[in-house]
């Protein structure tokens, strides 16, 4: 775990020196939410609307959002730039474990999610969005965020290592658009058609967003908010068991 | 550091195969090996010979098709993170984090070899001095030349003071000065007890700075033994009426023409 926590800082240390990396990744789940707010606030009336608890659309808006950030990881391409340039081969010709090469960088995308999350959880509340279930639902809120960065990091890490190519691995960071719209992302799972509720109901995300929705729009509802966990929780550990394999067999 | 009792490398039959579509590439086809502790050790060949595949496989890189490796007396295949902790690497092309300050590498790769922070923090400092880059030390790596990223490669790879030290190709690439100081930290590391397992295109490289070389082609060894050895050997079977040079044995053993080879082995004036 040492190894993991000295390779974790030094991928935080690189966020911190490519600002650029990181601004789309709060910009532009920021114009998503402003987007899709101003084109459906006035079907969903907070006042009249079940759903929304006595909030604006805003509040239901909001863990899309945060989702769409945590799946902007940068680690992954980071990685192939490392491949390319050889650095990885001289982490590897060191005694270290090879979970921590692959953890490492996880570790430092879950901490810099944790930062984004708060950003864009504290814009919202600045423009009229509450958390429901409190300072500890926020936190679970950002925590369930940052594990979901970590998830997939993972996976795009598997690409990178697979293909070690920016752009096999950039493509790949597109197989969240269609994951993010097969969920209840702009109304509840109930309200949906037949075809696109059993689609949202066995994609994993789904969870995921109702677990933070929950959070966000009622008191804690700990079914709802555990199963989010769970799917993180199962998603991070196959994750980090294939990254270990791949790297295991990397030549 | 403690020394190598036996032989630093050891190889025997080493093969590394790949498959290619439904066809299969054989890169090194029974490479025998011994070099013994202390040595500078020259591994020679054209492109595509199976050089960097070789060091790949002695450093724990890339895994092993068939055949025996054992490095500072250990076998590669069975306990690749002791011989990690044994050896210095310092491939191809200077593997460096560009982000990093050359002062954080090197701290890094210390904390990564079991030092503790301030331990590594020393070893950094030592080392920035031996390489002669105290003064860029807090500056981006981004920034530095080509010579002195290969030093501070070359640093990166001696933190934790191996026994063997891997050296593929260090002066690719570097201008006639900067190779001259890569040749003398080479020199001094050797003198400081670390056998060194170097490989070049450069024939001059080898036969400045080599107690002995193997020359490598199609995946064999097909010459050995000690620069001189090797050259006066040449001119005794072909009775040539000059002293052999290394490129005469180099074109000998590969079954080249300098025509054929050009482009391939650049032979430098340093």
């Amino acid at each position: 775990m040492t190894y993991a926590l000295v390779l974790g800082r030094r991928a935080l240390r690189e966020g911190i020196r490519t600002p650029e990396v990181i601004v789309p990744a709060l910009f532009i789940p920021l114009f998503f939410l402003v987007v899709n707010v101003g084109q459906a606030a006035r079907i969903f009336p907070g006042s009249t609307t079940a759903f929304l608890h006595g909030q604006g659309y805003g509040a239901f808006q909001l863990p899309s959002s945060m989702l769409l950030a945590a799946s902007f990881g940068s680690a992954a391409l980071f990685l192939v730039e490392e491949i390319e340039g050889g650095y990885f081969d001289k982490l590897r010709a060191t005694p270290v474990s090879r979970a921590a090469i692959v953890l490492g960088r996880l570790l430092a995308e879950g901490v810099k999610s944790l930062l984004i999350a708060s950003v864009i959880v504290l814009l919202g509340l600045a423009f009229g969005i509450t958390i429901a279930s409190g300072v500890l639902g926020f936190f679970l809120l950002i925590l369930l965020t940052a594990g979901w960065a970590i998830v997939y990091s993972g996976f795009m890490q598997i690409v990178a290592l697979k293909t070690r190519s920016a752009a096999a691995t950039n493509s790949a960071g597109l197989v969240f658009f269609p994951l993010l719209f097969l969920t209840p992302n702009f109304v509840p799972r109930n309200l949906l058609t037949r075809p696109m509720e059993i689609a949202a109901t066995i994609n994993p995300v789904t969870y995921v967003m109702e677990g933070m929705r929950s959070l966000v729009l009622e008191r804690f509802h700990w079914e709802t908010i555990g199963l989010g966990f769970l799917v993180v929780a199962v998603a991070g550990v196959i994750m980090l068991a294939l990254s270990v394999r791949v790297i295991n067999s990397y030549d | 550091m403690d020394q190598v009792s036996g032989p630093a490398v050891e190889a025997a039959g080493l093969v590394k195969t790949y498959r290619s579509g439904k066809s299969t590439v054989e890169a090194v086809r029974g490479v025998d090996l011994r070099v013994d502790a202390g040595e500078v050790f020259g591994f020679l060949g054209p492109n595509g010979a199976g050089k960097s595949t070789t060091v790949r496989m002695l450093t724990t890189l890339l895994s092993i098709t068939a055949g025996s490796v054992r490095v500072a007396g250990i076998d590669v295949a069975a306990h690749p993170d002791a011989v990690r902790r044994r050896i210095g690497v310092a491939l191809q092309e200077a593997g460096l984090d560009n982000r990093q300050t050359g002062r954080e590498l090197l701290v890094l790769q210390g904390r990564l070899f079991d030092l503790s922070a301030g331990e590594a923090g020393e070893r950094a400092q030592e080392l920035l001095e031996l390489v002669e880059l105290t003064e860029a030390a807090d500056r981006s790596i981004k920034g530095y030349s080509g010579g002195m990223k290969r030093r501070l490669d070359l640093a990166s790879a001696l933190v934790h003071r191996p026994e063997v030290l891997f050296l593929d190709e260090p002066t690719t690439g570097l201008d006639p000065a900067s190779r001259l100081t890569v040749w003398d930290e080479v020199r001094r590391i050797n003198e400081s007890g670390t056998t060194v397992f170097l490989t070049t295109q450069y024939l001059e490289e080898a036969d400045q700075l080599c107690d002995r070389l193997a020359i490598i082609d199609a995946g064999l060894i097909v010459r050995e033994g000690t620069p001189s050895d090797l050259k006066a050997e040449l001119s005794d079977r072909l009775e040539l009426d000059r002293e052999a040079t290394l490129d005469d044995v180099f074109l000998d053993a590969t079954g080249r023409s300098r025509e054929r080879v050009a482009g391939e082995v650049k032979e430098v004036s340093a």
